[in-house]
């Protein structure tokens, strides 16, 4: 490790909201190809920290870098660097007036301006890679929330992002919806896909993480291999964290 | 016109006025139709933009946005009427007619409460998509005319059919700056035949046939548009 390119990365980076500071600085770093999992207690900081990476808000202090250039301090399109960097959300976000099909190709003709047929070609192929081929004129209300998840997904990896950044994506469903995007998320990263995921799956970090970061009070405490944190954590905190999400309580 | 004793009579109830003033009632007809339509047209418009200050914009711009509101809303219809249509030429020294006052009137009348309805159906846009249409890297403009409007215009569907109501029953009180709409019209043939109750009734009877129609068709459109999921329970 430590050969590939850095995609994203920050360094010092700081939240507050009001007079609470939610991220106390964080440096990060992740290669093209890499998968990494972030896992914490909730209101440890996960969630802000992956919206904040996917340019959603800007940090309160320190900086962040999309190929090695400054997002914030050069002239970069911010829009056109999100188009860059896929998010997946806990709540599905679907776009409630379009199909799952319509869903997915928004992005592709508003923000990169592909051609009406071009769109819906490209839109057929990523439903396809989630295995929705055959529900693309179904609108998210007709849709499970597993569906409509990898309807997310899809969205997403339509843009052809760098990296693509998912926060608890299985968090709001039921444990065999869980297992259809936590699968569909296993096949993208065999395939290289850049991943950044915010979850408490084990089993999907085990298999395809090629780090795990634990967070605890908006900082980084400990990271390493899979095998190596969830078998043998240095910290006591996360220690305490993984036997309390592994004993199920 | 004659003069017709046997209106005194309220046992000989007829409408046979209509087979001799039916160009009349129908003119008056179409004013009340045109003027609904102005109304509501330049109401949208005032009214989507209204919307979208009071939802998005600044400070500042909310209220302005709002002293508008609450005056249209505040005040009664026949006094924005007579206020528009005499001082504004006082104030200006632009003379207009009565129908261009009246329609004006209308629009900025019809545009403070179609706001209303506007704002509710952009706030009933849920916010999740405006963060995953940020994600996509779409603009605030672009994420408007893709994501918010296309659904607030759907929900708001059934609210502004009653501002359709409202306002073209209103139309009638465009009488007081002498526009030759169906209740005005109406007063004039009730005054030549002294057939107040026939006439009035006749009116009323268009006004009402006129209204349910127009209701049916928006029913139908908002059936037509309908999109599961985004139905809005009347």
């Amino acid at each position: 490790m430590g050969m590939g390119e850095v995609i994203l990365a920050s360094r010092g980076l700081k939240k507050r909201y009001g007079d609470l500071w939610v991220l106390k600085g964080i440096d990060f770093e992740i290669e093209r190809g890499q998968t990494k999992v972030i896992i914490g207690p909730s209101g440890s900081g996960k969630s802000t920290f992956l919206r904040i990476m996917g340019l959603l808000e800007p940090p309160t202090e320190g900086k962040i870098f999309f190929e090695g250039k400054d997002v914030y301090s050069s002239n970069l399109d911010l829009n056109m660097l999100r188009a860059k960097i896929g998010f997946v959300f806990q709540e599905p976000s679907l776009f409630r007036h379009l199909t799952a099909l319509g869903n997915v190709k928004l992005g592709l003709r508003v923000v990169l301006k592909m051609k009406e047929e071009e769109a819906r070609r490209r839109a057929l192929e990523v439903l396809k890679a989630v295995k929705l081929e055959d529900w693309a004129d179904h609108y998210p209300a007709q849709l499970s929330g597993g569906q409509q998840q990898r309807v997310g997904i899809a969205r997403a990896l339509a843009m052809n992002p760098d990296i693509i950044l998912f926060d608890e994506p299985t968090a709001s469903l039921d444990i065999e919806l869980t297992w259809e995007v936590i699968d569909v998320m296993k096949e993208l990263a065999r395939r290289g896909v850049t991943m950044l995921v915010v979850t408490h799956e084990l089993g999907f970090a085990k298999e395809v993480a090629d780090e795990i970061l634990f967070m605890d009070d908006g900082r980084i405490i400990e990271s390493g291999p899979p095998e190596e944190l969830l078998r043998n954590p240095k910290t006591q905190r996360a220690r305490e964290f993984l036997s309390r999400l592994i004993g199920g309580a | 016109m004659r003069d017709t004793p046997a209106a005194l009579d309220p046992i000989s109830f007829t409408i046979e006025f209509v087979t001799e003033y039916y160009p009349f009632i129908i003119e008056g007809f179409l004013t009340t139709v045109e003027m609904t339509f102005l109304g509501l047209a330049g109401g949208f418009v005032l009214g989507i933009l209204a919307a979208l200050g009071d939802v998005y914009g600044s400070k500042w711009l909310r209220v302005i946005i709002n002293g508008y509101v609450e005056f249209f809303r505040g005040s009664p219809l026949i006094v924005q009427l007579l206020f528009f249509y005499f001082s504004i030429p006082d104030i200006t020294g632009l003379n207009w007619d009565a129908f261009t006052a009246g329609a004006v009137t209308l629009m900025l009348n019809s545009g403070a409460y179609q706001k209303g309805y506007f704002k509710g159906a952009i706030e009933a846009v849920f916010k999740d998509q405006l963060v995953a249409a940020k994600s996509l890297g779409m603009t605030f403009g672009q994420t408007l005319r893709h994501v918010v409007l296309p659904q607030a215009l759907r929900i708001v569907i059934p609210p502004w059919t009653n501002e359709y109501v409202s306002l073209g029953l209103s139309t009638s009180a465009l009488i007081v700056l002498g526009i030759r709409e169906l209740t005005n019209i109406s007063k004039t043939i009730a005054a030549q035949t002294f057939r107040p109750l026939e006439v009035y009734l006749f009116a009323s009877a268009i006004y009402f046939v006129w209204i349910t129609v127009s209701m049916k068709i928006f029913d139908w459109i908002y059936e037509k548009v309908k999109i599961p999921g985004l139905e809005v329970s009347m």
